[in-house]
C-alpha cells in the first residue's frame, strides 16, 4: 500500500465523517386503491405492498476512507448512495455528516451540506444536460455555492477544475454529445469536484466505460483523493475494482449488510459464504478456476425471506439460518460479518 | 476443411459523404468444436464481424468485400431463403441483452416451438417435449411451467438461460455469442459461462465469444483475436496472448485491468480513446495512443504477420524480432 493510504489509515481512527445508523428504506408498490383494501377482523384495512430496499444497515465512513459497497443488482447499493445524499429520505434510521444529523433537514438547511457532499452518477450520457454547454454545466454549481465571488474568480475556479480532470478549458463551448463516454465521465467528476467537496458518493462511475477508459477514470479519482483529501463512498458491482480502489468494503445482499472489513483483509480471508461466492465468481485472467455454485435465485425484496436473507442460496444453511436473523459480529478487529455459520465456527 | 472461414472481410456503412469502412479486412478460421474469443473495446468492430457472419448487417451497412465460408459454402453469396435455413439452425446466435432478445408478448414456449418448427417437421406436442428437454438441459427448474410464462416473469439470468436453450434447440454446429453476460451480475455470469462451456464441450459445438472482458475470454476460449479500429491486431492461443502480449495495445489493455495493479497504486492507462470511423489516423490506427510510435507507424499500415501460432500487426514488434 502506498504511503499516502497509510496516513489515511491513521487518520481514519479519529474522525467519523458519515454515519449511517439503522437505515431502512421501503418503497411502496403503487396499485389502485381498491386492490389494496381488504376485509380483516370485521374492519376494512388498507395494505400496501412494499419493496424492502434497505433493511437495517449501519455503516461508518471515516475521513479519508474509500468505502466500497458491493453486491448484485437489486441489493440496495444505489439506494444507500441516494439516501446518504438525501436525494431520497430514509423510512427509518438516521444519517449524520460530521456529527450532525442531515436526514431530517429541509432543502434549504441542506444547502451548506450540498457543497460538502457531491455525487457522481453511473451513466455519463444521462447525467449531463444535453442542452447545456460544458461550461454552463460546470459553472452552475460554482455560481450557486460561491455566489460571493465575482465572475472572473468563478471562471478561474472552473478552469482550474477542468484542468485537474484533464479536460481542456477551451472545450467549454462544446455540448456533451461532442465528447466520448470517458470524457463525459471526467466532466461529471469535474462537476462534483468544482465546489471543493469533502465527501463524494460515486454510483458505479466506471461501469459504462471501456477497460482502458476505466483505468483513466479510476486513476483520476485516486489522484483527486490524494490531492484533495477526499472521502469516497464508492458503489460498484465489480470486485476487482474494489480491491484496487477501496480502503474498506461493505458487502450487501438483499438490503442487508453481510460483511464489512478493510479491503485487503476481505480479499485475503472472506468470511461470509456470499462474499466467498462473489469473489470466486470474478473471471480469472489466468485460466479456468472453480466458481462456488450458489443454489436458487435472488429472492424479491417484496417478500423478504425469514431468518438470514441469504439462506435460500447458501450451501451451508441450516434450520437456525432459516429462522433467526444473524447479528453483525466483529470476528477480528474491524472485520464484521453477519452469519450464523461463522459465529458457530462451522464455516 | 474448417467449419468457418472468414477471408478478408470488409464491411462499410454508406454515409451521406461517402462510405465508412468499419471492418478493414478481417480473416480467421474456426475448426469444429473450437472456441475462439474476439475482444476489443466498444467501436472496435467485434459485433459487426459477428453480425456479418450471418449477413445480419442492416442498412446502411453492407459487406463490401471478402468471403465467409461455412462448411465450404459461401454464406455471403446465399439468398435470404438459404440463409434462413442456416440461421438458428446450424449457426445460432446469443445476443447481449436478454431483456431485448425475447419477444415480450409471447410465452417462452411459443418462442421455442416457433424456432423448432421453422427448421424441423414436428408436431406441437413433440416440439413442446423437446423444448422442455432443452430447458432442463440449461438447468431451469420446473421447466414445464416456465414454458407458459412470459419473459418478464423470469430474472435476467433465467432469460439468458432460455436464450441459450433456444440457441441449442436445433443442435447447431456454431454458436455466436455477442457479449452474452455483460448485462448480468458476476455470480450469474459465472453460472452462465460455466453452463455454456459445458454444453459446447459435450455437444461438440464451436463458439465465437465476443466480449470486452479478458477474464471471461481467458476462462472460456482456446484462441483469441484482439480487434482495434476494425482490424485484428493480434491473435494467438488465449493463454499466451494474455500472459505475454506482443502488441502495445494488448499490453496496455491487460495492464489497465485493476487485477494487474498493486492495490492502491495507480493503474496503467492507455492515453486517449479509440478513434471514430471518420477520424482514423494514417498508418497504424493505434499510433496516437502508442508510446513506441515512430514515423513509420504514422505513415504505413502494419500487416498482420504470422509467426508460429501467433500473429501481430505492429511495425515495432516486427522490428524487434528481426
Amino acid at each position: 500500500m502506498s504511503q499516502v493510504s497509510r496516513e489515511y489509515k491513521v487518520m481514519s481512527d479519529k474522525i467519523k465523517l458519515v454515519e449511517i445508523n439503522g437505515l431502512h428504506k421501503r418503497f411502496p408498490i403503487k396499485k389502485d386503491i381498491l386492490s389494496e383494501l381488504s376485509f380483516k377482523g370485521g374492519k376494512i384495512t388498507r395494505e400496501q405492498e412494499q419493496v424492502h430496499a434497505i433493511n437495517g444497515v449501519s455503516l461508518t465512513v471515516n475521513k479519508g476512507d474509500a468505502l466500497c459497497v458491493v453486491g448484485e443488482s437489486g441489493c440496495g447499493k444505489s439506494t444507500i448512495a441516494r439516501t446518504v445524499m438525501n436525494l431520497i429520505s430514509p423510512s427509518e434510521g438516521t444519517i449524520t455528516f460530521a456529527g450532525k444529523r442531515i436526514d431530517n433537514l429541509t432543502p434549504k438547511q441542506l444547502v451548506p451540506y450540498r457543497k460538502k457532499m457531491q455525487m457522481i452518477f453511473q451513466n455519463p450520457y444521462a447525467s449531463l444536460n444535453p442542452r447545456m454547454t460544458i461550461e454552463e454545466t460546470l459553472l452552475e454549481p460554482i455560481k450557486f455555492h460561491f455566489s460571493e465571488k465575482n465572475l472572473d474568480e468563478q471562471r478561474s475556479m472552473l478552469e482550474h477544475t477542468m484542468d485537474s480532470v484533464g479536460i481542456d478549458p477551451s472545450w467549454g463551448e462544446r455540448y456533451p454529445h461532442e465528447f466520448s463516454g470517458g470524457q463525459r465521465q471526467r466532466i461529471s467528476i469535474a462537476r462534483a469536484l468544482s465546489v471543493d467537496p469533502e465527501f463524494i458518493v460515486a454510483d458505479e462511475p466506471i461501469s459504462a466505460l471501456d477497460v482502458s477508459i476505466q483505468a483513466q477514470v479510476l486513476n483520476l479519482m485516486m489522484d483527486a483523493r490524494e490531492q484533495r483529501d477526499l472521502t469516497y463512498l464508492f458503489i460498484t458491482h465489480d470486485l476487482s475494482v474494489v480491491e484496487q480502489f477501496g480502503s474498506h468494503v461493505a458487502v450487501m445482499y438483499l438490503g442487508t449488510l453481510c460483511e464489512y472489513s478493510e479491503t485487503q483483509d476481505l480479499f485475503d480471508q472472506p468470511l461470509h459464504p456470499y462474499t466467498q461466492a462473489l469473489i470466486s465468481a470474478i473471471p480469472n485472467l489466468h485460466g479456468k478456476t472453480e466458481h462456488i455454485k450458489m443454489t436458487g435465485e435472488i429472492p424479491t425484496p417484496v417478500n423478504l425471506p425469514s431468518g438470514c436473507v441469504f439462506h435460500g442460496r447458501c450451501p451451508y444453511a441450516n434450520e437456525r439460518c432459516k429462522q433467526e436473523v444473524p447479528k453483525k459480529l466483529e470476528m477480528k478487529p474491524s472485520h464484521f460479518v453477519a452469519c450464523h455459520g461463522v459465529e458457530e465456527g462451522r464455516l | 476443411m474448417s467449419l468457418l472461414e472468414v477471408k478478408d472481410l470488409r464491411v462499410s456503412f454508406g454515409m451521406r459523404n461517402g462510405d465508412l469502412e468499419a471492418i478493414k479486412g478481417v480473416s480467421f478460421s474456426l475448426e469444429k468444436g473450437e472456441r475462439i474469443g474476439i475482444v476489443g473495446e466498444s467501436g472496435a468492430g467485434k459485433s459487426v464481424v459477428a453480425f456479418s457472419i450471418l449477413n445480419l448487417i442492416s442498412k446502411p451497412g453492407f459487406i463490401s468485400d471478402g468471403e465467409i465460408k461455412f462448411k465450404g459454402q459461401s454464406l455471403s453469396k446465399m439468398t435470404e431463403k438459404q440463409l434462413s435455413s442456416i440461421r438458428g439452425n446450424q449457426i445460432a446466435m446469443v445476443f447481449q441483452d436478454p431483456m431485448m432478445t425475447l419477444n415480450p408478448v409471447l410465452t417462452i414456449g411459443v418462442q421455442m416451438i416457433e424456432s423448432l418448427k421453422a427448421h424441423r417437421k414436428l408436431s406441437d406436442a413433440e416440439a413442446r417435449k423437446e423444448s422442455i428437454r432443452r430447458l432442463k438441459q440449461v438447468q431451469i427448474p420446473s421447466a414445464e411451467q416456465r414454458l407458459d410464462q412470459y419473459p418478464h416473469e423470469l430474472s435476467g439470468g433465467m432469460k439468458q438461460r432460455v436464450i441459450i436453450a433456444i440457441a441449442l434447440l436445433n443442435d447447431p454446429d456454431l454458436i455466436i455469442a455477442d457479449e452474452p453476460t455483460t448485462a448480468l451480475d458476476v455470480t450469474i455470469q459465472a453460472e452462465i459461462m460455466d453452463l455454456m462451456l459445458e454444453l459446447c464441450e459435450n455437444n461438440g459445438v464451436s463458439l465465437i465469444l465476443i466480449t470486452h472482458d479478458l477474464g471471461v475470454v481467458s476462462e472460456t476460449t482456446k484462441k483469441v483475436l484482439v480487434m482495434y479500429s476494425g482490424k485484428i491486431i493480434e491473435t494467438g492461443p488465449t493463454r499466451q496472448v494474455i500472459e505475454n502480449p506482443n502488441h502495445p495495445y494488448t499490453k496496455g489493455l491487460i495492464k489497465a485491468l485493476p487485477q494487474m495493479a498493486d492495490n492502491g497504486q495507480r493503474l496503467n492507462q492507455i492515453p486517449g480513446t479509440m478513434p471514430t470511423l471518420n477520424k482514423i489516423p494514417p498508418g497504424c490506427a493505434f499510433n496516437p495512443r502508442c508510446e513506441f510510435a515512430d514515423d513509420k507507424c504514422r505513415s504505413e499500415m502494419p500487416e498482420l504477420i504470422a509467426a508460429e501460432f501467433r500473429s501481430v500487426a505492429c511495425h515495432k514488434f516486427q522490428e524487434s524480432t528481426k
